[in-house]
């Protein structure tokens, strides 16, 4: 196998940190809050910043090329499908919970609900486009 | 067999270039011209001329294409 360029080092971290981060606010509570979602999105800046900057320190050769520029554009054409189709399905559920009466907009936590999904889209959709770069690095191009 | 094929390894080889050397001076990363040596990379034409160039031969003697093989 191959050493990693420092495309796939940045990549792999990323990927880390989105788990480390993302993992917990899904996974082991349920009663999320503004705060939480902002906390978190500073968490992921602070985590991914500190864990470039470690790489980019024992990292010699920094250079990117066509491929890496190639592999990126597939990782965000890929993000940005799964998001598509998470909003496609989210908007049908929506329809699907107003017309059966199961939906209560007049519930003073549901933008806090939606923020959620909304924001549990984006999530999945970044997770998407790195773990589709990092297997586009060991795929024929 | 893939639609474009090189001899990539065999040229540099006979250079005695090393995989880091070649990557340099045609502006690409090591794992770059990795995953050309093992076709599974087709560069883009800039780049094929280059590492042609570097080689010191003609891109036809570099690259091959081969229109049955696999994309």
């Amino acid at each position: 196998m191959p050493s990693l360029s420092y495309r796939e080092k940045t990549l792999y971290a990323s990927l880390v940190a989105e788990i480390l981060v993302y993992g917990p606010y899904f996974f082991l509570h349920q009663k999320n809050s503004v705060n939480k979602v902002a906390g978190m999105i500073i968490a992921i800046i602070v985590l991914q910043v500190v864990l470039q900057l470690i790489i980019a320190a024992f990292t010699r050769n920094r250079t990117t090329d066509e491929r890496d520029r190639l592999i990126e554009l597939r990782g965000y054409r890929a993000g940005y499908l799964m998001v598509a189709s998470l909003m496609v399905i989210g908007l049908a559920m929506l329809w699907f919970h107003t017309t059966m009466g199961q939906l209560h907009l007049d519930n003073p936590k549901i933008g806090l609900h939606f923020l959620s999904v909304f924001f549990g889209m984006l999530v999945i959709a970044d997770i998407t486009k790195t773990a589709t770069q990092i297997v586009s690095y060991r795929r024929t191009l | 067999m893939p639609a474009i094929r090189n001899q990539i390894r065999e040229l540099r080889a006979a250079r005695e270039m090393t995989q880091q050397e070649l990557a340099d001076r045609v502006g690409v990363t090591r794992q770059t011209v990795i995953a050309m040596e093992l076709d599974k990379y087709s560069p883009s034409l800039e780049t094929a001329f280059k590492v042609a160039i570097e080689l010191g031969v003609p891109i036809e003697q570099c690259f091959q294409y081969d229109p049955k093989g696999r994309r």
